[in-house]
Formats: C-alpha cells, sequence, structure tokens
C-alpha cells in the first residue's frame, strides 16, 4: 500500500491511450483564488513540487470534494475545490495550480506498465474523505472504528485485523514493514501485541526466494529518508509528497519482480497496488456513496460541523491487480459503467477472509458486503514470455 | 536475474539529489511517531526517561527513534550483516590451500548496497 496519490494524478494520463481507463480528457479544470479556470496538465514532477503536503484531512477533503459548500442536506459534489483547497496553505496562486498536475504515463513506466498489462481498477476509493491512519484501518479492519482522523485509536471491538484472524484460523498472514528505520505504520498496537505477524522487507525478499510467502502479506513502503548500513542511503519509497516518486517505482518494481521471477510463486501469487488515499490531489471521479458501517464520527471530530456517518467514499486511487492470470488491457469498470464495481479499502480484508476462511461474522456488515477484487482473475495462464520483468 | 527474460523494461535510476534526511517530518510521520510514543509510555520502566518527542524534526531523527522503538517490539527485524563470498580468485587460493593443507582463509564481508 502506497501513500497519498490521486488515480488522475497517476494513471489519468492513460486514457488517450486506452480509452477504457476513465482518465482525463484533457478539459477537466478547477477555478483558483482568482475565480480563473485551471486545466489539468501532464506537468508533475517527481519531487520539489508539492513541498507544501496538500491538505488531506478530513475538512480539507470536504472542501475539495464539494467545492466549499458547507455541509447540509442535498449538497451535490463536483470536485472543484483542489485548488482552493491548496491555496487556503499558503502556496501561492501559481503553486496551488500545481493540485491539477498529472504524470504522462512514459514517466511513470512501473506503475502505467502494470496498470496496461494485468487489471486496472476504474473505481477503487479510499474508504474515508480524510488522511491516512484512518483509511489504512480500513484495509486492516474493514473498519476505522468510528474514526476520521489521524489518532491513533485503542481498539475495544471484537473485530480483529485480517492478519490475526488469519493466524488463529491456522492460516499464515505477515506485515512487512521495509525497515526498522522506517517501522510499520499506523498498526503499532499489533506489533506491540503480536510481533510475530510482522518481518522486514529485506526478510519478504527472501520469503520469495525460499518460497516461503505467507498466504496474506501487507508490504510497506519506506516512510523517511535515512542513513543505510554500511554508510548507504535509504530513500522514501512511499511517494508520499514530496517523497521522490520515482523510488517509489522502484519500489513497486521491485516487490513485482521479487514474484514474477519465482516461478511457483508467481503462477499462485495475486499482488494488489494500492494507495491508501490520494493525498489532496485532483481527481475528477465524485465518490459514490456507500454502505454505512455503523459507525458515526462527531461534528467536532470531522471539523466540518456535521457528522460524518461513513456512508460516502473518499477520493479515487489507483489499485491495480497483478497475475499472470489476467488477460492483458483488463480494465475493471467504476462509477462511469451502470454495471460499474465500486471498490474501496474494506474489500481488502474482505477479499481476503471470504477467500481463506470463509464464513466469518465478527466483522462490519460493510465488509462483508465488499465486492471480490480478485474478480479479474481467470482461469487460463499467460505464458511466461508474455509477462515483463523490470530491469531496476 | 539468472533466467532470461524475453519482455525485460528498465527501470530509471532515482537521483542521489533526492536523498535529504534533513527534510523536515510530515504530518504522517509525527503521527507515526506520536503512535510509538504511546507505546513507549506504556513500556516505560521505574528510573527510565520518556523520549522527547517534541525534538524530533527531521526524518533522519524520526527514524533513529522509530529504529529504537522497532528493535524493542520486534529485534526479529533487525537487518542481519550479509556475509559476500570471497572473489572468485581468493576462492582458488584457498580452495588450493586448503589441498594442500595450509590451513583456513579469512571470510571477508564487502560493503552493502543499501537502495
Amino acid at each position: 500500500m502506497m501513500e497519498n496519490r490521486s488515480f488522475d494524478h497517476m494513471l489519468g494520463g492513460l486514457m488517450k491511450k486506452y480509452p477504457k481507463i476513465n482518465g482525463l480528457t484533457g478539459n477537466e479544470s478547477n477555478p483558483d483564488m482568482n475565480g480563473t479556470m485551471v486545466p489539468v496538465q501532464p506537468n508533475a514532477k517527481f519531487q520539489g513540487q508539492l513541498d507544501h503536503d496538500p491538505d488531506h484531512h478530513f475538512p480539507g477533503v470536504d472542501l475539495q470534494i464539494f467545492g466549499g459548500t458547507p455541509p447540509r442536506p442535498g449538497r451535490v459534489a463536483n470536485m472543484q475545490g483542489f485548488i482552493k483547497s491548496y491555496a487556503t496553505q499558503g502556496t501561492g496562486i501559481n503553486a496551488s495550480h500545481a493540485i491539477m498536475s498529472y504524470f504522462p504515463p512514459e514517466r511513470l513506466p512501473v506503475l502505467t506498465r502494470l496498470a496496461t498489462e494485468y487489471a486496472v481498477f476504474n473505481g477503487w476509493f479510499s474508504s474515508i474523505p480524510g488522511p491516512t491512519i484512518c483509511n489504512r484501518a480500513f484495509a486492516h479492519y474493514g473498519t476505522s472504528f468510528g474514526n476520521v482522523d489521524m489518532n491513533l485509536f485503542y481498539i475495544q471491538d471484537p473485530i480483529q485485523s485480517i492478519y490475526e484472524r488469519m493466524v488463529q484460523a491456522g492460516h499464515t498472514a505477515k506485515i512487512y514493514y521495509y525497515d526498522q528505520q522506517s517501522s510499520t505504520m499506523e498498526i503499532v498496537n499489533l506489533l506491540k501485541n503480536q510481533p510475530r505477524i510482522f518481518g522486514s522487507y529485506s526478510q519478504f525478499i527472501g520469503d520469495c526466494k525460499g518460497n516461503t510467502l505467507p498466504e496474506y502479506s501487507f508490504i510497506e513502503p519506506c516512510y523517511n529518508d535515512h542513513p543505510g548500513p554500511g554508510g548507504g542511503q535509504i530513500l522514501a519509497s512511499d511517494q508520499h509528497p514530496d517523497h521522490n516518486v520515482q523510488e517509489g517505482e522502484r519500489f513497486i518494481a521491485n516487490t513485482y519482480n521479487a514474484i514474477r521471477t519465482k516461478q511457483e510463486l508467481w503462477e499462485t501469487t495475486a499482488m494488489l497496488v494500492v494507495y491508501d488515499e490520494h493525498g489532496g490531489i485532483y481527481d475528477h471521479v465524485v465518490p459514490p456513496a456507500c454502505e454505512a458501517d455503523g459507525k458515526s464520527a462527531p461534528a467536532d471530530k470531522t471539523g466540518t460541523a456535521a457528522p460524518f456517518n461513513f456512508d460516502r467514499l473518499g477520493v479515487r486511487v489507483p489499485a491495480i491487480l497483478v497475475s499472470p492470470y489476467i488477460p492483458r488491457g483488463t480494465v475493471v469498470p467504476g462509477t462511469e459503467d451502470p454495471n460499474g464495481r465500486i471498490f474501496e479499502h474494506a474489500c481488502i480484508p474482505g477479499t481476503v477472509t471470504n477467500f481463506f476462511l470463509k464464513n466469518y461474522d465478527q466483522r462490519t456488515s460493510r465488509e462483508k458486503n465488499s465486492n471480490n477484487f480478485l474478480a479479474p482473475l481467470t482461469d487460463i495462464l499467460r505464458p511466461d514470455d508474455d509477462c515483463w520483468v523490470f530491469d531496476v | 536475474m539468472e533466467k532470461k527474460y524475453k519482455l525485460v523494461a528498465k527501470v530509471p535510476k532515482t537521483p542521489k539529489s533526492a536523498y535529504d534526511h534533513g527534510r523536515f517530518i510530515s504530518s504522517l510521520i509525527e503521527h507515526q511517531i506520536k503512535h510509538f510514543h504511546e507505546i513507549e509510555k506504556l513500556l516505560l520502566k521505574p528510573g527510565q526517561e520518556l523520549t522527547d518527542i517534541t525534538k524530533i524534526k527531521t526524518e533522519l531523527q524520526a527514524s533513529e527513534y522509530l529504529k529504537k522503538m522497532t528493535a524493542l517490539l520486534h529485534p526479529q527485524g533487525a537487518e542481519k550483516p550479509r556475509r559476500v563470498a570471497p572473489p572468485r580468485k581468493t576462492r582458488k587460493r584457498a580452495k588450493a590451500a586448503k589441498s594442500k593443507g595450509k590451513g583456513k582463509t579469512k571470510s571477508r564481508r564487502g560493503k552493502r548496497k543499501s537502495r
């Protein structure tokens, strides 16, 4: 799971060549603080353009989605508040336009190749219109336990993480953090209480080589720049602004290669590349409604003067499923198609639980009813010569 | 990569200038530290001093604190020093020496690439 980039920012440029991908026509725009309409631009930079971390806390995302209309019954989402939101952070008029930037596909050779070689989801959204911690909670627990912010929550709920569920049922599961200097994000309670379900990225690589990968693995990128062993330099690979996007590409490529180059693993593994939330960066698709998960965040927690009932999703994020059982160029339709399917991070524990544990009830009904992200898999194995390897 | 693959895509290197461990921490890392600090409070033994996390301003400082806490909670995640095979010439000499009964050669450790 990567950090803080929207679908259009990373993959929107693919629509020109691949019209089924719900990306950018080039005519999408947002008003700036002067009221000038600013179109999307294929001028995203790897680093240095979003050094002022764009706001992605709940009130900021509310502004981005609703264009500044305060919460009231019947208000309509228009995705017109992205520049306004960025401008309120003291970026200046011109710098605030950077929030509309996107990458030309050739600038992201790893992500765009995986998206076009395997399956890309047109309709995968962050679970909450808010920041990292609560969104990542959905990937681990299928719920954020009523939280919409970055606070550490103390779980007093019968809902267990997907890893605990797996291990208790006699299956294997592991969270691989990058290294001790980067560590894990959001689930420090698990690190304290269940250290056996953790490993490092170098252990992940070793487990791939030794064909000892658990049945379910969650892989975390490096979250900070720090010295490496022997005097080297470890770069953050999470792609969180303003970390270098290229290093994230290399991380994804290395992870893919570790599976791809081990034949037994390649033929039995599905790899999902997904981003936790959009990081305040523009996307043109209005987030749809979703099944509420029975929780409510009060107005003083949302910061918008209105409570949030977890009944609509956050901004759309890149999501790609990789497997040799997926036909090249698979596009899973989203909200643009009447028969499209909606995905969000509760689909992760939802799909894994349904796949390994079948009838498991101690989870939210939202997770239980979530769409199966393994649906693009077929029975036909692509020839080995038909699948790429990265030279990293 | 031992096996030859038909379809190989080159991935560009990240420029060295991208590295900056003096970068101020983001809100995300700040919260990650706060979460670990809550755990630190729970684990604190009498006489031990709690880390003053308000002094953590840069990614380097954050990484040092995270390493300290993670090593405490999950020592199994420590990087193990790798044993690197000696160069071929040394191996040949060692083999020759062994066959002549001259004893063992010392193993050498190479520098690790860390990117």
